[in-house]
């Protein structure tokens, strides 16, 4: 307690002194609402005030107020209080509340009207940013006595939930009729600590909301907290979107878990973050944590491993994965794609997607297999055509022959004898062809250059296209990579090709013209191309080119030349196909694909290896 | 029988050897033959001097069978000739598309190789519209001419003349 004596103010008091002290505004108004008296705080709020009424001293007033509250008190001698706006000496409205009191002389009647008048402007203002406050902020603001009864709620929470005030707070959140496990403000009731909790509710509508919620103390009594404020943000917009994410997450997930293919992701540390059923069968992995980064390096190609930024130029590769079979070590063909995965940043890591070709390279197997068998179905009617044609000769020198011994004509019977002899000849010249034909060599693949081979074949017809008046030329474009030939094969193929199209410039009626012959390659393919500017097919006679034991040399040719040639393309995985328009020329085209070749050169390495078994075990006994 | 004295064959293939074959086989049995080794020498032979009837083979270089075909029925004047297709590509797979072409809607009419000479000719008198008749009367005339020779060994002189003066009175 203050000790007066020590005060420094503690001189002999004066009420007026005093009076002057207060930090109210304090004036004395007499029964003609004069005020007669006032205080310092009184003249520095509202100003000068000698000689003026109350209303002109507080307010500006000319006039006395409607419901004067100190004509009240004159005539009924109680207390009053009241809420006033006035203005202040710089003109400006503030708000006040003003205690009126009766001042009564030795007589007990009422001489004076005491009235002090205390600012409320600030608080007015406090208040009212604090109501807007409280409304508007976007949260939901409750608060609850000791049963959980809203007593408290602002206009967020109402808007949202409806009428909540008397009601419980579970109802009016969630539409429940009993609390909820682990209530948060029963926590809060007990420990009187704040607590954060995520919850679900549901608008008097039956939407779902979902919002985070904090209870803290808002009051204490003698027996602990007596009210809790609960404050809840929503996050239903939030919650969509995690939900959304996780369903995005989970289909991406389900996709890549059933992928045919085998799906290997790492993150930019070299950590794999995704490896599909897939993709564990290829590499045989089982076991339960992913591989680590050096285990990695002995599964997949190098090409896995390159610098970031270098990956984009990798192109598709093949690689093959030893299995362990129950009846010994096998290996699984794979194509093998790697690709960098980038964001919008930077790289978040790379996948490598894997191909199981086991099933690709059978059914390619089985399709040459097929071709295969289809050419000799081929060669067998081309036969008939052939054996037809040469019956038919026979058949004519027998009829002359007949003829000329019957009707004794000498010449007749020469001419058939030669005709008979003619046929003969082709027949045993066609057997011949045949059987080299039919001796079903197999192609002995090397790596050869395209452009020499063809080289080497222009060669050998340089004189005689010279002497034919025929300008024979190869086309050099760039130069080509060694592809896996059959030397033998494809030298009797250009021979023919190249010697058919001397012939079709030779049969024009025009003196000279141009064989061209050159080799390409065509995305995977590698090409050989023989053109002349001869006389040309009609499509009737290029459609049977290569099927039929056919000849447009008259009787000089046998007519298997094309058909050789096709059936060696064929036995290197090829086509052979031709363009040809009448008196312009033709074109004859070989498409070689160079994964057949290999395939091709791989089965037969295949054979040798089994050869060279067979011929050693051979030699064991 | 001098029907086939009259009419002219064209015959059309690329091998020397049938193209003797079939112009002796059709020269035998009187008709008057021209040849040509493909379509296009074909064409300048009708062109030159149409005939009364085409034997064309199929597959030929130059101007295939097929082609010729095509340039008959395109002219009005010659869409009217009938063909005989000799071929050896009837039932193959490279023959057939043509020769349905040709034997469904066209000529109708297909020898394949090898022909032989009296079926050939058989087939190129039916065509022509004097077929079996011609055949038949020719190979009857000729047996009972045969059968009279044989008779007239062994006959009676004096029966003939008297048989030779009542056919004289008639």
């Amino acid at each position: 307690m203050m000790k007066v004596s020590n005060n420094p103010m503690s001189q002999p008091f004066d009420s007026l002194h005093l009076f002057d002290m207060l930090p109210l505004s304090v004036a004395v108004v007499d029964r003609e609402w004069q005020v007669v008296a006032a205080n310092r705080a009184f003249e520095e709020t509202f100003g000068y005030w000698k000689g003026r009424a109350c209303h002109e001293a507080f307010k500006s007033k000319p006039a006395r107020c409607r419901n004067c509250e100190a004509k009240a008190v004159f005539e009924d001698g109680r207390i009053r209080v009241g809420d006033h706006q006035g203005l202040d000496r710089f003109g400006r409205v503030c708000d006040y509340s003003v205690h009126f009191a009766p001042i009564r002389d030795e007589s007990g009647s009422i001489t004076h009207v005491l009235e002090i008048a205390s600012d409320m402007t600030e608080t007015r203002r406090w208040k009212a940013e604090y109501d807007r406050l409280f409304e508007n902020v976007p949260c939901t603001i409750s608060i609850l006595d000791r049963d959980l009864r809203v007593i408290r709620a602002n206009s967020t929470l109402e808007k949202t939930y409806g009428q909540a005030i008397g009601l419980p707070c579970y109802r009016v959140y969630k539409g429940l009729a009993t609390p909820c496990e682990n209530c948060p403000a029963m926590q809060t009731f007990r420990d009187g600590l704040e607590h954060l909790s995520r919850q679900s509710g549901r608008t008097p509508e039956g939407s779902e909301t979902h919002y985070v919620v904090s209870t803290s103390p808002y009051r204490w009594d003698a027996d602990g907290v007596d009210q809790v404020i609960e404050i809840s943000t929503d996050i239903t917009q939030l919650h969509l979107l995690e939900t959304e994410l996780q369903e995005t997450h989970d289909l991406y997930s389900s996709l890549i878990r059933n992928a045919r293919d085998g799906i290997l992701a790492v993150d930019r540390r070299g950590d794999v973050r995704i490896l599909n059923d897939a993709a564990r069968s290829l590499i045989g992995w089982d076991r339960s944590e992913p591989p680590d980064a050096t285990t990695l390096r002995m599964m997949l190609p190098s090409d896995f491993f390159l610098p970031e930024g270098k990956m984009d130029v990798v192109p598709d590769r093949e690689f093959t994965i030893p299995t362990q079979e129950d009846d010994g070590i096998g290996e699984i063909p794979v194509l093998f794609r790697a690709v960098e995965l980038t964001g919008e940043q930077h790289s978040l890591g790379r996948a490598a997607f894997l191909q199981d070709l086991s099933d690709l390279r059978r059914l390619e197997k089985e399709k040459l297999e097929n071709e295969r068998l289809a050419a000799v179905g081929q060669t067998v009617a081309g036969l008939a055509h052939t054996i037809k044609n040469l019956l038919m000769g026979l058949e004519g020198g027998m009829y002359m022959v007949d003829t000329g011994l019957s009707r004794g004509d000498g010449e007749r019977l020469t001419q058939g004898w030669d005709m008979l002899q003619r046929n003969f000849e082709k027949t045993a010249g066609m057997v011949r062809d045949f059987l080299s034909f039919a001796k079903g060599r197999v192609p002995k693949l090397a790596l050869i250059d395209p452009l020499q081979l063809i080289r080497d074949v222009v060669a050998l017809y340089r004189d005689t296209a010279k002497r034919l008046g025929v300008t024979l030329t190869v086309e050099e474009g760039k130069s080509l990579f060694d592809a896996l030939l059959d030397r033998d094969g494809i030298e009797a193929c250009l021979t023919n090709l190249i010697s058919n199209a001397i012939d079709a410039v030779t049969l024009q009626d025009r003196a000279t013209g141009t064989v061209t012959v050159r080799a390409y390659d065509l995305g995977s393919e590698l090409i050989f191309e023989v053109e002349d500017d001869g006389i040309g097919m009609e499509s009737e006679v290029a459609r049977q080119v290569f099927t039929t034991f056919f000849t447009t040399k008259g009787g000089k040719g046998t007519g298997l030349g094309l058909l050789t040639t096709r059936k060696i393309v064929q036995e290197h995985g090829g086509t052979i196909e031709l363009e040809s328009e009448p008196q312009k020329g033709s074109v004859f085209r070989i498409h070689l694909p160079r994964s057949r070749l290999e395939a091709i050169a791989a089965e037969q390495a295949v054979r040798d290896s089994k050869a060279e078994t067979y011929s050693s075990g051979g030699k064991q006994r | 029988m001098n029907d086939t004295t009259q009419k002219r064959i064209l015959v059309v293939d690329d091998e020397e050897d049938v193209r003797l074959y079939l112009t002796l086989a059709l020269e035998d049995a009187g008709f008057q033959v021209e040849t040509a080794c493909d379509g296009q020498e074909a064409l300048e032979k009708m062109t030159a001097n149409p005939v009364d009837l085409v034997s064309l083979d199929l597959v030929m270089p130059r101007r295939s069978g097929a082609a010729f075909y095509r340039d008959l029925q395109k002219s009005a004047e010659w869409r009217h000739i009938p063909v005989l297709i000799v071929t050896g590509h009837a039932r193959d797979d490279q023959g057939q598309a043509d020769f349905e072409e040709l034997t469904m809607s066209g000529p109708g009419i297909y020898l394949e190789k090898p022909v032989r000479p009296d079926n050939y000719v058989a087939a190129v008198r039916k065509l022509l519209g004097i077929e079996a008749a011609g055949e038949a009367e020719k190979g009857n005339v000729a047996e009972l001419r045969r059968q009279l020779e044989e008779r007239l060994k062994d006959a009676d002189s004096e029966a003939l003349k008297r048989a030779l003066d009542v056919l004289k009175r008639q």
